[in-house]
């Protein structure tokens, strides 16, 4: 039976080369006007190989005649060596068939270089070879998992392309390499402490399995695996080998005090030295709530200032334990410390507003959409509170997931900092009446019956609070945008203090011309930047409210790729006595290499945990829009000269390369 | 490697596959084109003239004496309004005015079935209509002369545009209902008799007055689907479709040249003769039968218009009709099932099929779909190849019930 079955995947797969191969010499012999024409046929049949069992191998084989058919000219993939590892995912994962199948023969090209068995003029053996174990790492996920709900939804069948392609390159590369890349890879993601941690969790789960499974061989790598993998699976003592939670309840039941706070402080300790959550330490938290609050506090590792808050809200903290945190809302437990840590609760009408969540009715729309995303482990409520301790206690873990939508992702970040008991009012209309009203200028404006917002499509991968509140915001920030049609300058001046709270600056400074994309009035700019933010020329003054900002990112060859919304949080002196900037970035992953050796820090700068990080200058020179307080201004004359010939010197070198007005100091004098 | 003893031949209207066949051609070629085609051949070396084709006028002196000025030879006419252009401009290039009155002929439904039907060959009913009452009438007597009781269904009939390619504005009329949605503009048009029988098209190369190549395309579904060569079953009728051929040659005076002719085949085994066209047909069949036969239909079709080319020079460029085919190749022209659109998806048992080769689809721009008001307005081509006929048949059938937009 397999036989036969074998045989005829065999001959299907040899029926697509033959057309395959015919597709690509034609593409091959067509002139050069006619080349376009001829590759939609190449990369739809070559997608219907990537699906066939040893299909990825043939192409492997045929990437040298596939490029010197011209593939990937003029595009991206035509210079392998500015690759950037971080973009294969968005490819990968996108509904565009030709941009999956593009990207995944791009790696097979990579493969063989890697493997010698193509040498590129383009590209080394070693760098190719590193350039895919960070891609691998990267989209682990890709590797190990079937599609998620999202994957499915925005790709059907096309989810499986990435999948056999990282299979086939797992499998020429081989695991042990990949493990290390990933272990670093998951180290420094958590670093930052994100809110969404699936995608972490199912990495460690596989490295996990990769540990367990005799064929797999792993050779020496893997040595810093066990603190994840036992952070979530074998945390303490008496859950150790993984027993399941049954077995582990039945333990606790005949540990006495001295053994519980044991096990308390170990959970404490990984969770606090992790950012993950084990499912076992939710099972130990509700045991605990009958026998004593000390071990409570011990088991979230509080300090002084939490455990104070607790005692002081401790009828709202054990109901928040009791409803929200379960084995399968475990992650919750971090955002419930961190929360408690932060004092909030002090604020008077923090409490009241976490009471109205927990009895929170949600309409049927909400609960659609959690259970859609998330499942129906838990209760859509349940599941919702987990989100909502975890925002609260993590304000800069937020991340806007595959959208368009940073400037959401900004708000509720911003909020949860610094207005958490406005975040909550917005989850509560949002969550309960399937409407939030935000006023611009004076008029009401209804998420409902606005248009349209910037993402086209509702988003699935985004945490529960922001999956519920997103929308609404994302189409009341499009309204208010529209509504500054027909007004000279960049709508942003009106639009961020309105959208964001009245503690975003009415000053607005902008080095763009929005009709011609010219920079402008540089020189203005950036001394008023100084002059406003940084603490030599400012008067000393640290940053009070956190404040929007726009920046230009670019890519590592510093080409500019778009604007893109941050939050700056403060600015001051890291270990090494560098000024820098201490921003949020909503992009999920705000490790990144902005080219000329611009490259954003996100620890080991004295970063707090999600927080990014530049040396002040690089920083100044990917900003183009900021916001501030017009009557607090520093000393704007006092900024020298090579200071800021430094930060326009950046500039030029990267997105402001092209954008020279004519009347810019930046312009070469002898012409 | 042009050179002076091969001809030069304009080309007439822009087609890409047309321009790309050319260029890989070995005689020197000339693109003449509407201003809009103007900066694309500048920028990728294409020979180019520019010239807008609206109906014949007296400026078709000037672009025929420009092009004999240049030397040209022929001009071959890719498009059916650029038919009748092409008739005055070779009357000029070759000193022989009656191309120009051919062409004509070629471009009135009309007239082209009565010269048919004077060249002794078999054509259904047909009239000219010149308002709804002529249609109405028409309908009347056709279904009295097929003697339909009261209550008996109609038999449509077929109301054609005198001068569109294919398809276009070709509706089928079985109510007087249907008449009155026909819009003032359509008129005067030609009216036929439904032909109930199989039918299917012809594309043949003429040179010297003689067939060198005959191919037979069947339609699965007029307006749906094509493939080529025929079916063995249709096949069978290759000597009477060969005579027929040879009969409308004679009837239209044709010594040189690519048409593309419809048939009907009745129950009975008669033959009726629907429609002739003097260019390359839709539906890509062109790309078809490159598909199976390995050689450039656009370029055989340069090479039988080339006054300079010889019957050696011919002969060894066709190959053997239906021998010399490696498989099938067949296409289905897709058009959304639903009213309300929001993406593309290929169905897998389509995708997955050994058969299906590639496809031209793109994402919907719109979410509503108009209704179809005639054949042939689809949203993209799917092409298949394979080696068993009726198994393509059915294929493309089936392909009828299938969703592709959703």
């Amino acid at each position: 039976m397999t036989y036969n079955t074998d045989q005829a995947t065999e001959q299907k797969l040899q029926q697509l080369l033959e057309r395959l191969d015919d597709a690509s010499q034609q593409l091959q012999d067509a002139a050069d006007f006619a080349k376009p024409g001829k590759l939609p046929r190449v990369l739809d049949t070559a997608r219907r190989v990537l699906l066939q069992e040893g299909g990825c191998a043939a192409l492997e084989a045929r990437s040298q005649q596939l490029e010197a058919a011209g593939i990937f000219a003029g595009a991206d993939w035509e210079n392998p060596q500015i690759l950037v590892p971080s973009l294969s995912s968005h490819s990968l994962q996108s509904p565009d068939s030709n941009l999956v199948v593009i990207e995944a023969l791009s790696e097979l090209r990579l493969l063989a270089v890697a493997l010698n068995s193509y040498t590129h003029p383009l590209i080394s053996a070693e760098q190719a070879h590193h350039y895919l174990t960070q891609v691998m790492a990267i989209n682990l996920a890709l590797l190990f998992t079937p599609p998620s709900e999202a994957e499915r939804e925005t790709q059907g069948r096309l989810a499986q392309v990435p999948r056999s392609l990282f299979k086939h390159l797992a499998e020429r590369i081989g695991y042990e390499h990949i493990i290390d890349q990933l272990i670093d890879e998951i180290w420094r993601i958590l670093r930052q402490r994100p809110i969404q941690v699936e995608p972490v969790k199912r990495m460690v789960t596989q490295i996990a399995i990769c540990q367990q499974d005799p064929n797999i061989d792993l050779g020496g790598s893997g040595q810093g695996a066990d603190r994840l993998v036992s952070s979530l699976y074998g945390t303490t003592q008496a859950c150790r080998e993984d027993p399941g939670v049954e077995v582990y309840l039945d333990r606790l039941t005949s540990m006495d005090n001295k053994a519980l706070q044991s096990e308390a402080t170990g959970f404490a300790r990984a969770m606090h030295d992790t950012g993950l959550v084990s499912p076992y330490h939710a099972v130990l938290l509700h045991h605990l709530l009958e026998v004593e609050d000390y071990l409570i506090t011990e088991a979230l590792g509080l300090s002084s200032t939490g455990r104070d808050c607790f005692m002081c809200y401790r009828q709202l903290t054990l109901t928040l334990i009791r409803k929200a945190l379960h084995p399968a809302t475990a992650q919750g437990i971090y955002g419930l410390a961190l929360l408690l840590e932060r004092g909030i609760l002090y604020q008077p009408p923090v409490a009241p507003a976490l009471w109205r969540q927990l009895g929170l009715k949600l309409s049927a729309w909400s609960k659609e959409r959690l259970t859609l995303a998330f499942g129906a482990q838990v209760t859509p409520e349940a599941r919702l509170l987990e989100g909502v301790l975890c925002i609260l206690g993590q304000p800069l873990g937020v991340g806007q997931g595959n959208n368009p939508t940073c400037q959401s992702a900004r708000a509720l970040s911003m909020w949860a900092y610094n207005d958490p008991d406005y975040l909550l009012q917005m989850l509560a209309w949002a969550a309960r009446d399937d409407e939030i009203i935000m006023h611009f200028e004076g008029q009401p404006i209804s998420s409902m019956e606005s248009v349209s917002g910037v993402a086209k499509e509702l988003p699935v991968d985004l945490d529960p609070v922001s999956l519920l509140v997103v929308p609404h915001l994302d189409r009341i920030y499009a309204e208010m945008g529209r509504r500054c049609i027909g007004r000279e300058g960049d709508p942003h001046r009106w639009v961020n203090p309105e959208f964001h709270g009245w503690w975003s600056g009415r000053g607005f400074r902008i080095n763009v011309d929005v009709a011609t994309g010219q920079l402008h009035e540089l020189d203005g700019f950036l001394r008023s930047f100084y002059a406003c933010y940084h603490p030599y020329y400012n008067g000393n003054q640290p940053l009070i409210h956190p404040q929007p900002a726009g920046i230009a990112i670019t890519d590592s060859a510093a080409r500019f790729i778009g604007w893109h919304a941050i939050t700056l949080l403060r600015v001051a002196l890291d270990p090494e006595e560098v000024m820098r900037v201490y921003f949020y970035n909503p992009n999920n992953d705000s490790g990144q290499n902005w080219g000329d050796s611009v490259v954003v820090s996100t620890s080991d700068k004295g970063e707090r945990f999600g927080e990014s990080s530049l040396p002040f200058t690089q920083f100044a020179s990917r900003l183009y829009i900021f916001h501030h307080d017009p009557l607090e201004g520093g000393e704007a004359d006092e900024v020298p000269h090579e200071e800021l010939e430094e930060v326009k010197g950046y500039m030029e070198r990267s997105w402001g390369a092209d954008r020279q007005a004519s009347d810019s100091p930046l312009q070469a004098t002898d012409r | 490697m042009t050179t002076n003893d091969k001809g030069y031949i304009a080309l007439l209207g822009w087609s890409l596959n047309a321009v790309e066949a050319a260029a890989k051609f070995d005689r020197r070629y000339l693109v003449v084109a509407p201003e809009w085609a103007e900066e694309y051949c500048q920028k990728h070396d294409i020979p180019y003239l520019a010239w807008n084709f609206e109906r014949l006028n007296d400026r078709s002196m000037e672009i025929a004496e420009k092009l004999k000025d240049m030397g040209v030879d022929v001009a071959v006419p890719l498009y059916e309004e650029t038919v009748e252009w092409a008739g005055a401009i070779n009357a000029v290039l070759m000193d022989n005015p009656r191309l120009l009155g051919q062409s004509m002929l070629m471009r009135d439904k009309s007239l082209m079935k009565r010269r048919a039907q004077l060249g002794g060959i078999r054509v259904g009913i047909f009239e000219e209509a010149h308002d709804r009452e002529d249609v109405v009438r028409f309908l009347r007597r056709v279904n009295q002369t097929l003697l339909k009781l009261d209550g008996d269904p109609n038999d449509p009939i077929h109301f054609k545009a005198f001068d569109k390619a294919g398809c276009l504005g070709h509706r089928v009329i079985r109510t007087p209902d249907d008449v009155d949605s026909i819009p003032e503009e359509e008129f005067p048009a030609l009216m036929e008799s439904h032909l109930d029988g199989w039918e299917f098209a012809v594309e043949a190369w003429i040179h010297k007055g003689k067939i060198v190549f005959l191919n037979i395309s069947e339609y699965v579904t007029l307006g749906y689907s094509v493939y080529v060569p025929a079916s063995p079953e249709l096949e069978a009728y290759r000597p009477q479709i060969t005579q027929q051929i040879e009969k409308l040659i004679k009837a239209f005076d044709i010594e040189f040249g690519l048409i593309h002719p419809e048939y009907f085949v009745t129950s009975d085994d008669e033959m009726y003769f629907g429609e002739v066209a003097y260019r390359p047909p839709g539906f890509k069949v062109f790309e078809l039968l490159e598909k199976v036969y390995g050689f450039n239909a656009y370029q055989a079709t340069m090479l039988v218009f080339d006054p300079k080319a010889t019957t050696e020079e011919v002969k060894a460029f066709f190959p053997t009709p239906v021998k010399d085919a490696k498989g099938y190749a067949g296409c289905f022209g897709v058009y959304p099932r639903r009213r309300v659109v929001s993406k593309l998806e290929i169905p897998e048992e389509t995708e997955d099929h050994p058969y299906f080769d590639s496809h031209e689809l793109t994402a919907p721009l719109e979410e509503t779909v108009t209704k179809r008001t005639a054949f042939g307005t689809h949203w993209g081509l799917i092409y298949f190849t394979g080696q068993d006929a009726k198994t393509m048949h059915e294929l493309l059938k089936r392909q009828e019930d299938l969703d592709f937009y959703i």
